[in-house]
């Protein structure tokens, strides 16, 4: 009975909540307010919770602590590095010292520009070049015409395209025109992407609607 | 001194970074899944600075009756509240039928996809806009849009059931996902790995130093 | 006599030699209907740190004539000195498997068990094989090499510009009118809005964006413009206090800053995205910039945006996310053009450097582009040697391991 109540409260709670983000297309009012609220208070509570037991008690103390010596990994003194670096970023709270904090914060940009470095590096400039290095006419030469042209509009797009990157070259003349051609394979791109996402958004909305009708009101079996 | 030091700590954690990845040997072959847990425990006690700022903030506008102080009460209501029911639960916080998955079920969750369904309003709105743009790079994308967007539903191929198969509309939209849009993402992508190779280097080589704040 | 006693006597050696067999390899004997699999061989795994070695074999032929017969393979280690033990199952016509727990300090055999309805199927072990790390992985030096020659380029430009060589960057229009949209917000009296994406510190496109937000917080500072900035990390909001706090001090009015410019929301994105739409409507931002990663929240933000009728300035290198921004921001920097902003902004010379050496790299990628289809498909239309020694030369060059 109490189970079935619950699950009544519920439904009106998420419907109530549901109705009140959905105000805000209509514009901006009280009820959209107090769900702006709750969201925001629910949400970083969550995060901060989660933050604590799967990062700060599972990986770090669970880590160094909890696990028997024999089970842990060789290396699992290394979880102190990033304790004393969560230390340091603490610091910002003891005004005297807070310039400290910057450290974990250098440290952090230095590592994530050179891991970025050569990883895109790798996956993007290498394998994008090489993919697109392809013969016209296919590998065995029996592509069919669609697929000619498609090679061939792959090769000159990405030229073009990157071409139209270019901060070096001002845009003129046969290089300018290239760039131009660069910038619409750029927006066929841009349009193609865009109407790929359409149906999917769509279906987010079909979802809550299904929950309005179906779950709470019923209107729907 | 305030600078320098941080500096010094960006190069050297870019040099070693960069150079990981070409050596499989101890300790470097461990950089990247260091660097990865490092940062889950730094954002985890980051994130403790967030939430004071946003008590203190919330505090700060109950206290002198800001407009709109009522809706900072409850946000710090719901955030002391799912804390609280959180802590309680212990590591198993997020297991079902706990209070915390119960908040998270009926309160978070359908904020969270109501919010993301109102994007479908948007797009609509966003594509009228597009409509009315009236230079041809506009043009293009829209005709691409449409035509990827009919493409992927039924009425698609209705409409364009007199083409010839190999055609229509399904297949005009595959061909444009395939080739002409390959070749522009190819373009941005290659683009953005250099991008970032330049920007990377600024950051190690210390001319770009801004994000570490003055003396 | 002698003779028939001898043969009595052979007669029961071989019945209590066959009797004294043991019974698992009379089983073996007689279910072994498949053939196993052939020329085992165990090498080590090259370019790691002493943790893999390589197997590969003939699947048994069996497995090649009738593909039914053989369901699968068995991967049996024993390490010399000690036990052994099943590692791994695969599928019919697998040849080949990487154990990649292995310890530097151990010295390993391998046999492959092909296995079937009928029977197993054991194959010769290997030799005895122990793994070995090695410093350099040379499957990268190609990488290296390339990544190395444009690195030169962008250090050989900024070297060159603090030089005083005159560069030449040419306009990029969603960069010029930051300006224009800051002073819009001043004469409007009205706040700046600046979100750098969802992500963390740890993604470049939010570094990207602070540093982006250390050019335009100085022309805020200039103007005396109030900027908002509500953010969904928290080491983000550290970041951007440094950042903002920098360049008041840098305009000669640190006692204008404030730590409140810069607010802590929710690491939610959907959350976030509720609040920053309510600051949109209520405090009407005449300018907001849009830089950093996004992801679905993009369009929700540019959208409301533009309800308000701010001026938008967007940039991001998330592909999927880039046409939401063009269709529905003033101005919107393309993938690659968010990199470039900071230093474009800059006007610093050695800032400025480093665009032109990059162009380097765009200009390599060209000239593969052109050369490697040219060679692919002459090469592979009209079977022309040099051709086709030239593509795989550069197939070879751009591989990535």
């Amino acid at each position: 009975m109490e189970s079935g109540l619950m699950h009544h409260v519920a439904l009106w709670l998420a419907a109530f909540l549901t109705l009140g983000i959905f105000s805000f297309l209509y514009r901006d009012n009280t009820w959209y307010k107090v769900c702006e609220a709750i969201f925001v208070g629910i949400s970083a509570g969550y995060w901060f919770v989660a933050y604590f037991w799967d990062n700060l008690y599972t990986k770090f103390w669970v880590g160094v602590w909890v696990t028997p010596m024999a089970d842990r990994p060789d290396d699992w003194y290394v979880l102190y590095v990033g304790a004393a670096l969560g230390i340091l970023m603490l610091l910002r709270l003891v005004p005297k010292v807070g310039w400290i904090s910057r450290w974990p914060l250098a440290f952090i940009v230095g590592a994530t520009a050179g891991l970025y470095l050569v990883t895109y590096f790798a996956s993007n400039v290498m394998l994008q070049i090489e993919d697109t290095v392809r013969p016209i006419f296919g590998a065995e030469n029996d592509a069919p015409i669609y697929e000619i042209i498609g090679n061939i509009v792959v090769a000159v797009g990405t030229f073009t395209g990157l071409i139209y990157f270019f901060f070096s070259k001002e845009h003129r003349g046969a290089f300018g025109r290239a760039a131009k051609v660069g910038i619409f394979f750029l927006m066929i791109t841009f349009g193609a992407s865009f109407g790929y996402t359409v149906m999917s958004r769509m279906s987010l909305l079909i979802g809550r609607m299904d929950f309005l009708f179906s779950d709470w009101l019923k209107l729907i079996k | 001194m305030r600078r320098d030091i941080p500096l010094l700590i960006t190069g050297i954690a870019g040099v070693v970074f960069i150079v990981q990845y070409f050596i499989p040997h101890f300790p470097f072959n461990r950089f990247s899944n260091w660097f990865s847990d490092w940062f889950s425990i730094v954002a985890a006690c980051a994130i403790w600075l967030g939430a004071l700022n946003l008590f203190k903030l919330s505090l700060e506008k109950i206290h002198a009756r800001r407009e709109g102080w009522g809706y900072a009460v409850i946000t710090i209501v719901c955030f002391l509240l799912m804390t609280v029911v959180g802590f309680s639960e212990g590591r198993d916080y997020s297991k079902v039928g706990t209070g915390f998955d119960w908040l998270y079920n009926y309160v978070y969750s359908p904020l969270s996809s109501t919010m993301f369904a109102i994007l479908a309003f948007f797009v609509a709105s966003a594509s009228y806009r597009a409509f009315r743009a009236r230079n041809f790079e506009a043009t293009l994308l829209l005709i691409a849009a449409f035509l990827v967007m009919l493409g992927r539903v039924p009425i698609g191929d209705l409409l364009s059931g007199f083409m010839p198969p190999g055609m229509r509309l399904s297949q005009l939209a595959t061909w444009i996902m395939q080739f002409p849009n390959t070749a522009g993402q190819r373009a941005i992508l290659i683009g953005i790995s250099l991008g970032i190779v330049s920007s990377s280097l600024r950051l190690i080589l210390g001319i770009e130093r801004s994000y570490l704040g003055g003396d | 006599m002698l003779f028939r006693v001898a043969i009595a006597f052979a007669c029961l050696f071989i019945i209590a030699g066959v009797a004294g067999q043991p019974a698992g390899d009379t089983a073996l004997a007689v279910q072994q209907t498949i053939a196993p699999v052939t020329s085992l061989i165990a090498t080590n795994h090259e370019y790691d740190n002493g943790t893999g070695i390589d197997l590969i074999w003939v699947p048994s032929i069996d497995d090649r004539l009738a593909p039914s017969r053989v369901t699968g393979y068995e991967v049996w280690r024993s390490v010399v000195g000690g036990s052994g033990s099943r590692i791994a199952e695969l599928p019919a016509g697998a040849n080949k498997f990487t154990d990649e727990q292995c310890s530097r300090e151990s010295t390993y055999v391998y046999s492959v068990v092909a296995i079937s309805v009928a029977g197993n199927a054991v194959s010769i072990s290997t030799a005895p094989i122990q793994p070995a790390r090695e410093w350099i992985n040379l499957h990268r030096l190609n990488l290296l090499a390339i990544a190395f020659l444009v690195s030169a380029a962008v250090i050989y430009f900024i070297q060159s510009a603090r030089s005083g060589k005159k560069l030449f960057v040419r306009k990029i229009a969603g960069l010029d009118a930051v300006d224009d949209a800051i002073g819009r917000a001043t004469e409007m009296g009205r706040p700046i809005l600046f979100i750098p994406g969802i992500q963390d510190m740890d993604d470049v496109q939010t570094i990207a964006a602070i540093t982006i937000l250390g050019r335009v917080s100085r022309v805020v500072a200039d103007y005396d413009t109030k900027i908002k900035m509500p953010v969904s990390r928290s080491l983000v909001m550290t970041a951007a206090r440094e950042t903002i706090k920098a360049s008041y001090m840098a305009a000669g009015r640190p006692d204008a800053y404030n730590d409140d410019m810069v607010s802590y929301v929710t690491d939610e994105q959907f959350g976030y995205v509720a609040a920053v739409d309510g600051i949109m409507v209520r405090e009407k931002p005449a300018t907001c910039f849009y830089l950093g990663a996004f992801f679905a929240e993009s369009l929700i933000l540019a959208e409301t945006g533009n309800s308000v009728g701010a001026i938008q300035i967007a940039g991001t290198a998330m592909p999927a996310q880039i046409p939401f921004f063009v269709a529905a921001c003033d101005f919107a920097l393309i993938g690659e053009e968010l990199f470039a902003a900071s230093a474009y902004l800059s006007n610093e010379p050695k800032q400025l450097g480093s665009l032109k050496g990059q162009d380097v790299g765009k200009a390599v990628a060209l000239v593969v582009i052109v050369v490697g289809t040219m060679a692919a498909t002459i090469g592979s239309a009209w079977d022309v040697t040099f051709m086709n020694q030239l593509w795989s030369a550069l197939k070879v060059v751009f591989q990535t391991n």
